[in-house]
């Protein structure tokens, strides 16, 4: 199965841009649809930015990059997003923004298009109840950045087609991820099983056995993880993070999920972790800034 | 009989028509009737450029989706009425196919069988990125060419007669029995042609001869060649090792690679990027991986230009004299591909200091040897240092048309 062209819509987000990139990487043409120009404009130089990172770590060349950006159109008509092998929506964890995007997908769509929810949390049955082809909807929960994570948990909805099931395998066989299937759970596995593990790590350093960075070093060189909890956190963004809690706390009604004190703190401070400059750790603009202690270490 | 040449990339086809025969062969008077290529398959604007010979070159561009409508394209634009070179499909009579890995089990070229792209099939592993469309560009010319015989031509192929002595790495041989892990060595038709059109010009016997070829391209590898058979050649399980490239390393300590993952952060696919898009004459001189635009620089001063021009040529005298040292002797180096054939600065400059061994050469002849067949050796010297254009579709024509007539390869 080949996909040639993907509309993917609220590409200009964090989860959007890093999934447009990586589709545009696999070959795929690639339109977001966004809100506005203003937001556009963003989305268009955070890409080109993260592109420069790659270029600078060596991973694409410089012809590499403007045939990646060249894959990429921007806009914020829905008619032309009309034309697509499929469409994604990766707009905020919000069911009835989620439900509204399905509506105007399917007003321009053709009526065979797959759409994905990249939703991490929210219900696929629900989101897909308001597009008007329920069996040809289906989940796909991408973990960031999606360019360099492996995985990705593909969702059924109650209604989705096995068609529509196998579309997905064969778009996170082209993005050269594994999947894994699950049923659709608040959380699934990966949001769930991280959100209490991120929590106990922020009520260790609230209630003081050890700072933040000790706490890291100790989990990642313990379990040989590529970071620390704390470190993940302030990469996804702990507003990010605490509306997760949150919601796993709602659904499921265990304290295992009950927001640690400490990040409601930060997030009301606007210490947000990476994207705020500063948050478990300091920030200097995609990198941690790492002490000397823990660079000697 | 007229051969149809492919050479399919993930995202492009580069073809030849070439007319040949066991005779035309013999009298090196094959014909090229036709060559093009369609770029950036999978995508709206693909362009197909067609180049019938003595005609003006003809350029299209629509959207080719996969291999298959590319070689459609390819046939259709063969024998147009207008633009055409042929009348009619029925006039191909033979397809041969660049591959480029044939593992252990292809020693020499192959008429393409279900046995033979079983094989082929089971070399993916050894070659991601290069198999599978080579053999996207068989099924599919198989299918819009199905009576016709097909002959499957390896880069690999050549270098299979390699003792054990030059494969094998200092490693576990364990991991040579179970995973394959060895050297294979590439540009293996290159170096087997321009092997065997230099006995041709010596007028040598294959047993009486022993060969250092330079295959200096973007790629580039050097091979040593006795008795008509390659003994050892510079690229290795991949075409990573051995002499400094355009944009690739070459050979490297390997614990860099872990500690430059481990200093800078990298994963796998970035570090292999950097050593085979990143590096080589483009990572050193930060300027470009083309030769003639790096001895330009050089000429105006850039001193890492010079150095990377100077690292390339130091490189290739040490292969130069250890594969002389290999065979016990060298009766002439030869040079070919693009910076082998048009680029007498560099010949020069990597054999300089080799007269110790009877390799001299003839600064006149040298500055004149461009593109063309030459003998650039000094009055005298013991060693025949010649310049030799390669032509990789003529080799896989030629190849093709002893296999469907039975006839052993030179």
């Amino acid at each position: 199965m080949e996909f040639r062209k993907i509309t993917l819509v609220g590409g200009g987000g964090f989860m959007g841009r890093s999934l447009a990139q990586k589709m545009a990487s696999s070959g795929i043409d690639v339109t977001v649809l966004e809100v506005s120009e203003e937001r556009i404009a963003q989305a268009r130089e955070a890409m080109a930015n993260s592109l420069d990172d790659e270029l600078r770590k060596w991973g694409i060349t410089a012809s590499e990059k403007k045939v990646v950006l060249s894959r990429v159109t921007f806009t914020t008509d829905p008619t032309q997003a009309a034309d697509c092998d499929l469409a994604i929506e990766a707009v905020p964890e919000d069911l009835a923004l989620k439900q509204a995007v399905m509506l105007r997908l399917d007003a321009v769509c053709r009526p065979e298009t797959v759409f994905v929810t990249s939703t991490s949390t929210l219900s696929v049955t629900e989101i897909a109840a308001a597009s008007g082809r329920s069996d040809r909807v289906v989940g796909m929960h991408f973990m960031h950045p999606v360019t360099r994570s492996k995985i990705v948990e593909i969702v059924r909805g109650s209604e989705t087609s096995d068609e529509t099931f196998a579309k997905a395998t064969a778009l996170a066989r082209t993005l050269e991820k594994t999947m894994i299937e699950v049923f659709e759970y608040p959380g699934y596995v990966v949001t769930r099983a991280v959100v209490p593990f991120v929590n106990e790590a922020m009520h260790i350093v609230m209630e003081g056995v050890a700072s933040a960075e000790d706490v890291d070093l100790a989990l990642r060189l313990g379990f040989e993880f590529k970071m620390g909890p704390l470190e993940y956190a302030d990469r996804v963004g702990l507003d990010t993070m605490l509306g997760w809690m949150e919601h796993l706390f709602r659904e499921l009604g265990d304290f295992k999920y009950r927001p640690c004190p400490l990040l409601r703190k930060m997030v009301r401070a606007g210490h947000l972790g990476r994207k705020a400059g500063r948050g478990f750790f300091e920030w200097k603009g995609n990198e941690r800034v790492r002490s000397e202690k823990e660079v000697s270490r | 009989m007229k051969v149809l040449v492919l050479n399919c990339g993930s995202s492009s086809v580069k073809y030849q028509l070439i007319e040949t025969s066991l005779e035309q062969i013999e009298a090196n008077a094959d014909v090229v009737i036709a060559k093009g290529s369609v770029d950036r398959i999978g995508t709206g604007s693909a362009v197909h450029t067609f180049q019938p010979a003595g005609r003006a070159k003809i350029t299209e561009s629509g959207e080719i989706l996969e291999h298959r409508e590319a070689l459609t394209q390819i046939v259709r634009m063969l024998t147009h009425a207008e633009k055409g070179v042929i009348s009619s499909p029925g006039e191909i009579d033979a397809v041969g196919h660049r591959v480029v890995h044939g593992g252990e089990k292809f020693t020499t070229s192959a008429l393409a069988s279900p046995e033979a792209i079983a094989a082929v099939e089971a070399c993916v592993p050894l070659a991601p990125l290069h198999n599978p469309p080579n053999l996207r560009g068989y099924e599919a010319a198989k299918r819009i060419l199905p009576d016709v015989p097909h002959a499957l031509v390896f880069d690999t192929a050549y270098h299979q007669t390699m003792p054990p002595v030059s494969y094998l790495y200092g490693l576990p041989y364990v991991l040579y029995s179970r995973h394959k892990i060895r050297r294979y060595g590439f540009h293996g038709t290159s170096h087997r042609f321009v092997g065997w059109r230099s006995r041709h010009l010596l007028g040598r016997p294959r047993e009486e001869t022993r060969l250092v070829t330079c295959h200096l391209g973007n790629g580039a590898s050097v091979c040593a060649i006795d008795h008509g058979r390659s003994v050892d050649t510079s690229m290795g399980f991949t075409p990573l090792e051995g002499l400094l490239m355009g944009t690739r390393s070459g050979d490297l300590d390997a614990s860099v690679v872990f500690h430059v993952m481990h200093e800078e952060d990298l994963t796998e696919h970035q570090v292999t990027t950097m050593l085979n898009k990143h590096s080589g004459l483009f990572g050193l001189s930060g300027v470009s991986n083309d030769m003639r635009e790096l001895l330009a620089e050089e000429a105006k001063g850039h001193e890492r230009a010079k150095l990377a021009i100077d690292l390339f040529c130091y490189r290739l005298r040490k292969y130069v004299a250890a594969y002389a040292g290999a065979m016990g002797g060298v009766d002439a180096v030869i040079f070919t591909g693009g910076i082998g054939e048009n680029s007498p600065a560099i010949r020069a400059r990597s054999l300089s200091g080799l007269e110790f061994m009877g390799i001299e050469v003839d600064a006149e002849k040298n500055a004149a040897a461009i593109g063309t067949e030459a003998d650039v050796s000094a009055a005298g010297a013991r060693v025949k240092t010649l310049v030799i254009p390669t032509n990789e579709e003529l080799i896989i024509a030629r190849d093709t048309v002893r296999l469907v007539a039975g006839a052993e390869n030179p």
